[in-house]
């Protein structure tokens, strides 16, 4: 060993040893082995030809020294390298008589070596065939076996190129939904948990590889029009739980009458439910799997509220649906569509038809649910950071601030889901009954024309509606505006003058009141009319207080003097039957002095007032009517 | 005063009921670990991609934290207390808190676990304390950023020293800090009610997913105070 030298540590390699590739590639290994076998198999590559004779000579002696004390202990220990001595020793044994042999024969003195004569090998030619045969057999199933693998593997690629690989859409499907291996299988999860959700049901899938050879002779007859038969078959199924199977929706319709409250089990319609095709492409299967899941917490959690709730008209849940009252007569009804493989025990009949479906609402719940689960995983952060995670700031302050119990109690409420919707579902009603009563009297009312503009910004219990009320031609003398805000049970309606005035949901009040606003509008019209025109208002009352009693608002009246003061227009305006115009003049024309009134002066004094028969004037509308006969009486 | 004995008795009653029946919030299970700022940009987003909320904003924070101490009687352990305000945050309360004695454990438990409890109070806390007898021992701000897995707690922010100098001034001193270090701390905490041991091996198994970058490790204060 030089100086330079280097210690190197050989070790064996930790793998163990290939036995053999397969065609295929697979490698099989050689089982490790045991400690006696590893001993033995070292002993077995010890060069016994490299020791010299002297050694040799040496050891014979050493070992016969052993064999001495081998035979002296009757029964030797069985140590690792007993058979390996005794092999040695019988191989020496060998090798000495060999070597003595051959000294002998050396000297071809006392022994002689001959040559033995060979015996030439026998030849069965038709064994050798048969031998030939055999092995070019063995030799042929392995091209044979090779060349199917290969086909396949073509086929297999050529297929690809129309359908993903299954890895591929495994890579695909994990981008959009959960994935785990467990044990053997992949199991995913397609429930709302990550998203906030808390409703208990698992939403667990299974994928599978799909099989090729099974899939080309079923598929004729589950794909009965051309069509679907060349729908993107995968290479991926995915089996989702029964319970999660088909197709899911939340309805929800307004129900006028108490009498069709009979629990009818809701249904899709038929066609919808039948062709639930089995064999769907994954992603469309998991994602209405999802909504299934989704329409079921949705119903749950609305089932659940209904049943806490307090109201004076409790909820009801019966079946697949909740039925809330709304407005009196006026019920919500929010069911469960489910066209699962399951409910065929429940197909009672209903015309689902007849009662609408209101896209809006359930647009809201699916919003509301989406929200409940974003409350559920956005919790604020503390502030300062070492703070717990999950009060709000109301709630950290609430210490400090020294909030009493009636704010804390506070803190707690919230609203349901199923008020929320509730909320809305009035408000949905109360918008509609104030949509059709402004409609309807813009169209009984020609006189003053009505135009409601709706607010195009609105939130879901709250709108707002804006009316103008003016006369056709008439606009720039008067125009009465006027703001409703539609809430959820109430009307609430500001006047130009700023007077507030509160309604209930009964649309009779809201009619009402907008008449009284029709009425007053005319009179003050008649009013800027007559300015216009220079005749003057000598007195006007807008709540008169004489005359037959209203059934709503009151009497409003005005009296107007000509320029020359000689004529006299006096109009009453009652909400129940209209407008009425009288007239009178100065000096009167029927004066005749009596005994009482015996001067002539006194004819300046005006007479009895005469009413007009309206509904001969001319004139397209009140107002130009009152316009003709202004100036017809200022220019007699 | 016979009726306002009756009501604190229930008070304390009632504190005690919550103490025996472990709804109290208590214990704080606590990792730490620092990294470098120049690898401190991928640990971020690597923890925007682990924790909730991945469509919001990144929550920054920036605290003042003062840690005052107080001798007991018979001049024993002085009680340490902190209090922490938000810099960032207007409006928010400030924080009075107290640490116990961390409890390293064995090697069988996968965090620290100290006692915690704190509290909300108002503005004048600095002042209470001092007229209680507290004195303040140190202070210093921390500004970085906050993540939330579940129940777990993430923060990885900057310890900066408070300019005693430029005190005075209307901004306190904020405005000009400087860093005691060139790397983030990083800290993993969970505060429950004590008992829930299954929530360490959860924080044990997000620590193991931020590794290499930083390792977040049971930290023993007493070898690193005694020590060389």
């Amino acid at each position: 060993m030089s100086a330079y030298s280097v210690n190197i540590s050989v070790e064996a390699p930790v793998e163990n040893q290939i036995q053999e590739i397969t065609y295929d590639g697979q490698e099989i290994y050689t089982p490790p082995l045991t400690m006696s076998e590893h001993l033995t198999k070292l002993a077995q590559k010890i060069d016994f030809a490299k020791c010299g004779p002297e050694e040799l000579n040496k050891e014979i002696t050493e070992i016969d020294k052993n064999e001495d004390e081998a035979e002296q202990s009757t029964a030797p220990p069985l140590w690792p390298w007993d058979s390996v001595r005794n092999k040695l020793r019988n191989a020496l044994t060998e090798v000495s008589v060999l070597a003595d042999v051959l000294s002998i024969a050396k000297d071809k003195h006392y022994m002689v070596l001959d040559p033995v004569p060979q015996e030439p090998p026998e030849l069965k030619p038709m064994v050798q065939v048969y031998a030939r045969k055999k092995a070019l057999a063995g030799a042929a199933s392995v091209l044979l076996s090779g060349a199917d693998r290969l086909k396949n593997l073509q086929a297999e690629a050529l297929r690809n190129r129309t359908t993903p690989d299954f890895h591929i859409e495994l890579l695909r499907l994990r981008q959009n939904f959960r994935l785990k291996k467990v044990s053997n299988s992949i199991v995913g999860d397609l429930s709302y948990r990550t998203a906030g959700s808390k409703f208990a049901q698992n939403g667990t899938f299974e994928v599978t590889k799909a099989e090729e050879d099974g899939d080309s002779p079923l598929s004729p007859p589950c794909s009965p029009n051309a069509s679907l038969s060349n729908k993107p078959t995968s290479a991926l199924r995915v089996t989702v739980p029964s319970e999660l199977q088909g197709v899911a929706f939340i309805k929800v319709f307004f129900q006028k009458d108490q009498d069709s409250l009979t629990a009818a089990q809701l249904n899709l319609p038929s066609s919808s439910t039948a062709n639930a095709i089995p064999d769907m492409y994954w992603q469309p299967k998991l994602e209405a799997a999802q909504n299934v899941l989704f329409c079921k917490e949705l119903f749950n959690q609305l089932a659940k509220d209904a049943v806490q709730l307090q109201s004076p008209i409790p909820h009801i849940v019966v079946g697949n649906q909740i039925i809330a009252s709304v407005l009196p007569g006026i019920q919500l009804v929010i069911g469960l569509c489910h066209s699962g493989v399951s409910t065929d025990g429940k197909t009672a009949v209903v015309p689902p038809s007849s009662n609408g479906h209101d896209h809006v609402l359930e647009h809201s719940l699916h919003q509301l649910l989406r929200e409940l689960h974003h409350k559920n995983t956005h919790h604020p952060f503390p502030h300062p950071s070492s703070g717990p995670i999950g009060p709000s700031k109301r709630r950290r302050l609430a210490g400090p601030c020294a909030a009493d119990r009636e704010e804390l109690m506070q803190m707690t409420q919230s609203e349901t889901m199923l008020e929320q919707v509730i909320k809305q579902a009035q408000h949905i009603n109360l918008r509609d009954r104030t949509l059709f009563v402004l409609d309807r009297l813009a169209k009984d009312i020609k006189d003053p024309l009505i135009t409601s503009h709706w607010n195009a910004l609105n939130s879901p219990t709250q709108s707002c509606v804006k009316i103008n009320i003016v006369a056709h031609m008439y606009d720039t003398i008067c125009r009465t505006s006027l703001l409703i805000h539609v809430n959820e049970t109430t009307l609430k309606c500001i006047t130009r003058d700023g007077r507030v005035i509160h309604m209930s949901y009964e649309s009779q009040e809201l009619r009402d009141f907008i008449m009284c606003q029709v009425y007053l509008h005319q009179m003050t019209a008649v009013q800027n009319l007559a300015k216009c025109m220079g005749w003057q208002c000598l007195a006007n009352s807008a709540q008169l207080g004489v005359g037959a009693v209203e059934p709503f608002g009151n009497a409003s009246s005005c009296v107007l003097a000509s320029p020359t003061g000689e004529r006299l227009i006096s109009v009453r305006c009652e909400p129940k039957s209209g407008v009425h115009v009288t007239i009178a003049q100065s000096p009167r024309k029927d004066f005749f002095p009596g005994q009482l009134v015996k001067e002539r002066k006194w004819e300046n004094l005006g007479g009895s007032f005469k009413e007009v028969r309206w509904d001969k004037m001319e004139g397209k509308n009140f107002l130009n009517k009152m316009e003709l006969l202004m100036a017809s009486l200022t220019s007699s | 005063m016979a009726m306002a004995q009756q009501t604190v008795n229930t008070a304390i009653d009632s504190l005690t009921a919550a103490l025996k029946s472990n709804i109290i919030p208590n214990q704080e299970y606590f990792l730490q670990g620092s990294i470098l700022d120049s690898s401190v940009e991928v640990l971020l987003h690597r923890l925007r991609g682990l924790c909730d909320n991945v469509d919001t904003n990144l929550e920054t924070f920036h605290d003042h934290e003062m840690c005052f101490s107080i001798r007991g009687p018979n001049n024993t352990q002085p009680l340490q207390l902190r209090v922490r305000r938000s810099l960032d945050h207007n409006g928010m309360p400030m924080q009075l808190r107290y640490i116990g004695q961390p409890e390293i454990g064995d090697k069988s438990r996968p965090t620290v676990l100290r006692n915690s409890i704190d509290i909300g109070t108002s503005n004048t806390v600095v002042e209470f304390l001092t007229e209680l007898g507290c004195r303040k021992d140190f202070e210093y701000s921390a500004k970085g950023y906050m993540f939330r897995k579940g129940r777990m707690k993430i923060t990885v922010f900057k310890v900066f020293k408070i300019d005693e100098t430029r005190k005075m001034m209307s901004s306190g001193g904020f405005d000009a800090l400087s860093p005691l270090t060139h790397s983030y701390l990083v800290e993993l905490s969970v505060l429950a009610p004590s008992g829930q041991d299954a929530i360490a091996d959860d924080m044990r198994c997000f620590a193991e997913q931020l590794r290499p970058l930083v390792q977040l490790e049971k930290i023993d204060y007493k070898r690193l105070v005694h020590g060389p």
